[in-house]
């Protein structure tokens, strides 16, 4: 049965009639195809599917499309492409943090939400911001130094203004 | 009570499919209208860097930039078979099969170059790619060729073990520090040093990403990863009980990249996908025995184990005292 609803999606407002018992990860891929937000576990266990819900990161495997409402929803598309790159997307490139890239959009999201809060985090806090988005290939070590240079990056760019 | 340990792992490892098993991988090149070098190899991308690495070693060649490459692979219409993306091979097998057709692909283009100039009476005329194509379309040549590679191995003779099974090898060396708590059993490694030897390192941010991902694959082996078949019947079948490490669980590594040139091996390189993963494990538990005095004998070194060799070893040092 479907229902309204209404939230923000990326900065953009949407209202719309949906079956709110729908996962939200099904949501955004099979309705929006909004495909960036990977499906690993579906158990909440490695963070592939993480988008970020009113500031806090969250596995949208476990989130129903009716717990949403009103919120604030940001996923992978929602920070830039290929043409407006965001600073965190470019120091994943420049420290070559990425090897498949299955759990990347992921860790990017939990990556920005660390970095919306706290601005200069050392290596524990980024290492527990990323301890529930699990990584096959690359050990952690280059994405751990990619949102450090991403921090110093942001840090400078707020300087300038 | 926290006791803490070092300890060493060495290996060899043969790369390719090996024991004289056909190896092979083929590749075609081209110069197209635009002046761009494509590059038609089956090589497969899953993120260890092949796409790249062939790329540099086809730009390496051609004597170009980087971005004149364009190169196109996994797809079985138009690429030309490069065996599987196993046996840490592509750099190793595919990259001499870029490097050949690229040679090729370059004598080709020379020659059509010396005929425009002649024909034209330029001899110190420097042309770009793309006027090279326009001449060769002239000359009624199609600049395009194609070559293959096949690692060198033989099978091994049973009766006296000679022979090449593998060729190339490649050897590592890692140093690993850890904790163990002899209450809990838990194992925490602290520090990791690995050294690895690559041949020649083509892109040495990728081959970091790989030895830093394959001792965490190596670590996790050691100490978490369990499949626990029951009657053919995975038990672990989810995250929740089939443990792999997450950032917390990772000590930071220090990667040394050895260079020893391979002579067979594109500019040198031989490939490390696999072998980054192995020395992980003797070192840990080389490690642990230097921490506690317990030779580990089954994987994984789960802490309900360590705790039970714990306590076998005081048993039998308390009957050795009495």
């Amino acid at each position: 049965m479907k229902e309204k609803i209404c939230f923000t999606l990326n900065n953009k407002y949407l209202s719309i009639d949906a079956d709110l018992s729908m996962r939200l990860i099904d949501f955004l891929r099979d309705e929006l195809r909004l495909t960036g937000t990977k499906e690993g576990c579906s158990q909440g266990e490695c963070g592939a599917c993480t988008v970020i819900i009113d500031g806090k990161t969250a596995n949208s495997c476990l989130v129903l499309l009716g717990q949403i409402e009103g919120a604030h929803i940001t996923t992978i598309e929602g920070l830039g492409d290929e043409n407006n790159i965001h600073p965190i997307q470019q120091a994943f490139i420049e420290e070559g943090a990425v090897q498949c890239g299955y759990c990347i959009p992921g860790m990017v999201l939990s990556a920005k939400a660390l970095l919306d809060k706290n601005c200069g985090p050392d290596k524990e806090y980024i290492k527990r911001a990323i301890s529930g988005n699990l990584c096959r290939c690359t050990g952690y070590k280059k994405i751990e130094k990619a949102i450090q240079r991403a921090s110093e990056k942001m840090k400078e760019a707020e300087n300038d203004d | 009570m926290k006791k803490r340990g070092k300890g060493i792992g060495a290996t060899f490892y043969g790369t390719g499919y090996g024991n004289g098993f056909p190896d092979v991988s083929n590749c075609e090149v081209e110069l197209n209208c635009q002046g761009k070098i494509v590059v038609y190899t089956g090589a497969t991308e899953v993120g260890q860097g092949a796409k790249t690495v062939l790329s540099q070693i086809a730009a390496e060649v051609m004597g170009v930039d980087l971005d004149s490459i364009v190169l196109v692979c996994e797809d079985t219409c138009c690429t030309p078979d490069a065996g599987t993306a196993a046996a840490s091979r592509q750099t190793y097998n595919t990259g001499n099969g870029v490097r050949l057709a690229c040679i090729k692909l370059k004598e080709m283009i020379k020659k059509v170059e010396e005929n425009h100039k002649r024909v034209k009476g330029l001899p110190d005329e420097i042309l770009t790619m793309k006027e090279i194509y326009e001449a060769s379309r002239a000359q009624a040549i199609i600049l395009k060729a194609r070559d293959s590679f096949t690692a060198c191995t033989s099978t091994m003779d049973e009766e006296n073990g000679q022979g090449s099974p593998y060729w190339p090898y490649t050897f590592s060396c890692y140093a690993v520090e850890v904790e163990v708590d002899t209450e809990t059993g838990r194992i925490e490694v602290l520090n990791a040093y690995c050294a690895q030897d690559v041949g020649k390192a083509i892109n040495p941010v990728l081959i970091e990403g790989q030895i830093e991902g394959g001792f965490a694959m190596g670590m996790s082996w050691t100490l978490y990863e369990d499949l626990n078949l029951n009657q053919g019947i995975i038990k672990n079948n989810n995250f929740s009980k089939y443990i792999i490490p997450t950032s917390m669980d990772m000590p930071d590594i220090c990667s040394i990249i050895v260079e020893d040139e391979e002579s067979t091996g594109p500019y040198g390189a031989k490939g490390i996908g696999e072998p980054v993963m192995l020395a992980a494990m003797p070192a840990i538990l080389n490690a642990i025995h230097d921490a506690v005095g317990i030779r580990v004998t089954k994987l994984p070194a789960s802490p309900d184990y360590i705790v039970k060799k714990i306590q076998e070893l005081d048993k039998s040092n308390l009957i050795e005292r009495k």
